[in-house]
């Protein structure tokens, strides 16, 4: 037997309504253990001084009152039982007929009101061409939503100022550019619309053979730059990769090679520039990849992917 | 001092006083009134209280018997609604961690000395002292397992912890108890 087992059997205080072998066991341990043996005299005695505090008696009079109390509370019990209980048909009838009687009562204030008035719609549709000058004003735009190209290619942009308004126009078309770029660059409120705004961008502007909007390049850039959230940085970038190749977007991915915090930024930075310098070798990307790939301190997946970058460049 | 009735025969009379059998709630305090009233004695050390607990421990039987779902013993879960009982009456007056000598039970001692009288009340005291001594968890533990003999299993039902908790609750009461009593002798994990 083990001193563990000898005090988990103390302390229960059950030696003495041990089995015999047990006790033996228990016996033969302490005669050996002078530890075990002086600590289980202190626990018996423990154990026996807690028999000391006697048990506190239970009165007649305490008998009394509590049945009486009890005798009330069952009468109370009784009573309550005499509520009828709602049966279980009733709950779903009643819901039924409340959903029924809020459809009669819709239905009828419906006729009542009639159709809305002309000139009372909730929603306006506009060519982009009828944007606001002072669109930039107005500050972040509320509930905005993207709808696709239509047959004739125009993207539609839905926005609340102070009604609804929808403005339809081609994706060339400069008016719509700014639009595209100005929910790009600050008219969006959360970052989750700034993201779709990108994703726009992205469905519609990121076509190599053509020129990018100069609106549309410099909201991306900015947003590259400045934006706060990693998600709409690399989103951003991603966009921007899809352009074909400025000095201005060359410039703001050498910068966010250099300085964004988020790897996944650097590496499509890293992507963007090789990819470019594979047609038109250019020096400040050059070094910058060759520094990064040699960059201690840089994430192994952007090292990686600048020293394979360039391995596929020509010098 | 182990005190375990039948089972089958607890939850009968709890389907009783569910349906409204009187005689049924009778029953059950004459089986658990007197337990139930030395458990609250011993973790509030008021009579008064411990007689409110008590009553509040069977009027809540009576008001919640349907909600009892036969998986604890009813032992279990009348102690589980007497502790409930007992924390709220101590959160609600602390003044109940300090014991007044008075507030310890007279023992029915008929034919004892007055000498005899004042030595065993000055134990029972320096008991009751020690027992305060203790957390309330610890307490709970210890009086379940040395004043009504549950099994740990069942201590830690009633509690809502493990065996293991139980355990260490009483281990350490129990060391803090012998420390109490025996001022100045080694420890038994220093012995180890």
């Amino acid at each position: 037997m083990e001193c563990r087992e000898l005090t988990a059997l103390a302390l229960d205080g059950k030696l003495a309504d041990s089995p015999g072998p047990i006790r033996e066991k228990v016996a033969a341990h302490a005669e050996r253990c002078s530890a075990c043996r002086a600590q289980l005299l202190a626990l018996e005695d423990t154990w026996g001084r807690l028999g000391e505090d006697p048990d506190l008696p239970l009165t007649p009079e305490f008998r009394r009152r509590t049945m009486a109390l009890l005798e009330d509370e069952m009468l109370r019990a009784r009573i309550r039982e005499f509520v009828p209980p709602s049966r279980r048909w009733m709950r779903p009838l009643l819901e039924a007929a409340a959903v029924v009687v809020a459809l009669v009562a819709g239905f009828a204030a419906a006729r009542q009101i009639g159709p809305p008035a002309s000139g009372r719609t909730a929603s306006k549709t506009a060519s982009a061409a009828s944007l606001p000058e002072n669109l930039e004003k107005a500050g972040a735009l509320a509930n905005v939503s993207y709808r696709p190209a239509d047959p004739q290619g125009r993207i539609g942009v839905t926005f609340d100022v102070t009604s609804r308004e929808t403005f339809l126009g081609r994706p060339d078309d400069p008016q719509m550019a700014r639009l595209v770029a100005f929910l790009v660059s600050r008219g969006a409120q959360t970052a989750g619309e700034k993201s779709r705004a990108i994703d726009l961008v992205s469905a519609h502007y990121g076509l190599k053979e053509s020129p990018a909007s100069p609106d549309i390049v410099l909201a991306l850039t900015n947003t590259l730059k400045k934006d706060q959230n990693p998600g709409v940085r690399k989103k951003a970038a991603d966009a921007l990769a899809g352009f074909r190749m400025t000095p201005e977007i060359r410039a703001a991915f050498l910068d966010a090679l250099r300085t964004d915090r988020h790897p996944g930024v650097r590496l499509v930075a890293v992507e963007a520039l090789a990819a470019a310098a594979k047609d038109s070798p250019d020096q400040k990307t050059i070094e910058s990849l060759r520094e990064k790939a040699f960059d201690p301190a840089e994430n192994g997946f952007v090292r990686a992917k600048a020293a394979s970058a360039l391995k596929g460049i020509e010098f | 001092m182990k005190e375990k009735p039948a089972g089958a025969d607890d939850r009968a009379l709890i389907e009783r006083i569910r349906l409204g059998d009187q005689d049924g709630a009778g029953e059950l305090f004459e089986r658990y009134a007197p337990a139930l009233l030395r458990f609250a004695d011993r973790l509030l050390s008021d009579r008064m209280l411990a007689e409110e607990v008590t009553q509040e421990v069977f009027v809540k039987v009576i008001t919640r018997a349907h909600q009892y779902d036969g998986r604890a013993e009813v032992s279990s879960w009348l102690f589980a609604i007497a502790a409930n009982a007992c924390r709220d009456r101590r959160r609600r007056d602390r003044r109940a961690n300090v014991v007044p000598l008075e507030a310890v039970p007279e023992p029915t001692s008929r034919g004892e000395g007055i000498e005899a009288r004042l030595l065993s009340h000055e134990r029972r005291a320096a008991v009751r002292e020690a027992l305060n001594a203790l957390s309330e968890e610890q307490r709970e533990a210890l009086v379940l397992a040395r004043y009504h003999g549950l099994p740990y299993s069942e201590i830690a039902g009633v509690l809502g912890i493990s065996v293991g908790a139980v355990k260490t609750r009483i281990f350490r009461a129990v060391e803090t108890l012998k420390a109490r009593f025996h001022e100045g002798e080694t420890s038994w994990n220093a012995a180890n």
